[in-house]
């Protein structure tokens, strides 16, 4: 635990549990329970997917397939205005997507219960790793859709507006990743940190209403990071500066 | 802070799996069916929309072919009417031509009877003439020395009466 607060210590220590504590490894990589989480999240995310597109209906009739239209149109319509147009916001559309949905299932996947607790169940967002990922894939998606749109020309956003500000140019590019990770893992790790002390105060009823912010803040943080990292990818391919 | 490397390589391999594994079934199949919809709506309201402006253009043709018909049928009755109004004039005019003929015609056969049954007449009162005369001076006049005279006073006679 890197954030051990005396009442989640208190009650990591009832239960415990060790969380980023490698359960087995596959390539020398370690498995903790986060991964496993992230593994069962992507699972149910496919198999929605799978049989929402399985029978696609021009005039929608299963609801999952309305309700999966109605996600990806929302999503699409966010990412519409900030990549300037449509075309642009379908290029971008499946890895950015697919941050908003894993980000979103990773925040709900702590308001399971026993998350956090249970070997093999911890939102994977609530670890600064995880979300370090998540962000080290936009640094590299930014500057890799950059070159590609751009060509060498990319590397003249770094001077300008004026050359003596380069090394400022470089920090900010390392300091976005950061602050995406950071944010999403303080905003996420703080809920359930809260959660778990009102749990380990009174555990009926009371952690109720933090619950019930957390699933607002887990929409709320898994659209801002897909914002920004939108807005990077958008800054990074735009033809002006 | 604690980055364990193995959970944050496995959150990237993970995000990148899914990416791939999602484009595939879910975003290209769902936003082409998206876009494939969008496109049939479009289509058939650019239909609905071009049929609705024929369907307009013929009512405007219709109405036009209308009031030419009309039009033409208008004239056809009044043509038909002056016509019909000509021809009974002219039938009028014949009859009341003809009518004056046949008037013309008894009239002039009128006349001859008349001067027929006078000429009938004339002889008729000149024989009684002679016959009265001879009962009246008793004695027998030679018809023909007489005749000649009295069919003068028969004549002047006439011509008074």
């Amino acid at each position: 635990m890197f954030f051990a607060t005396p009442a989640y210590a208190a009650e990591a220590a009832e239960h415990g549990a060790e969380h980023s504590q490698a359960l087995f490894s596959i390539f020398g990589l370690q498995v903790s329970s986060v991964v496993t989480t992230m593994w069962g999240l992507m699972v149910l995310i496919i198999l929605f997917s799978y049989l929402a597109t399985k029978r696609m209906n021009k005039v929608p009739e299963s609801r999952l397939q309305n309700f999966l239209e109605f996600v990806l149109e929302s999503i699409l319509e966010l990412l519409t205005p900030i990549m300037g147009d449509e075309k642009l916001a379908k290029r971008y559309f499946p890895l950015l997507a697919s941050f908003f949905i894993l980000i979103l299932a990773s925040n709900y996947a702590g308001l399971l219960p026993g998350a956090g607790h249970l070997p093999g169940l911890q939102a994977p967002t609530s670890t600064l790793s995880v979300t370090a990922g998540f962000a080290v894939v936009v640094f590299f998606a930014t500057h890799y859709y950059g070159l590609k749109t751009k060509g060498i020309k990319y590397f003249k956003h770094f001077v300008q507006p004026f050359p003596f500000l380069l090394p400022l140019n470089i920090i900010e590019e390392f300091v976005r990743p950061l602050s995406l990770s950071l944010r999403l893992y303080g905003n996420v790790f703080g809920e359930e940190m809260v959660v778990a002390s009102l749990f380990a105060l009174i555990p009926l009823f009371l952690p109720i209403p933090m619950m019930l912010l957390g699933i607002l803040f887990g929409l709320v943080q898994a659209f801002v990071f897909t914002m920004l990292a939108t807005l990077y990818i958008s800054m990074a391919t735009a033809e002006q500066h | 802070m604690n980055i364990s490397i193995h959970d944050m390589i496995w959150a990237i391999i993970n995000f990148l799996v899914l990416v791939v594994i999602l484009n595939k079934f879910l975003y290209k199949p769902l936003l082409g069916m998206l876009d494939a919809r969008k496109q049939q709506i479009q289509n058939r309201l650019d239909e609905a929309d071009a049929e609705r402006s024929e369907a307009a253009k013929m009512k405007d043709e219709y109405s036009r072919q209308m009031q030419n018909a009309k039009e033409e049928a208008r004239e056809i009755i009044g043509k038909a009417a002056r016509l019909a109004e000509e021809s009974k004039s002219g039938i009028i005019q014949d009859a009341k031509d003809e009518a004056a003929q046949i008037m013309k015609k008894a009239r002039e056969e009128i006349g001859l009877e008349k001067e027929k049954a006078k000429a009938e007449l004339r002889n008729e009162v000149a024989s009684l003439a002679v016959m009265a005369a001879g009962k009246v001076l008793e004695r027998s006049l030679q018809v023909q020395d007489h005749e000649k005279m009295i069919r003068e006073f028969v004549q002047k006679a006439g011509d008074v009466s």
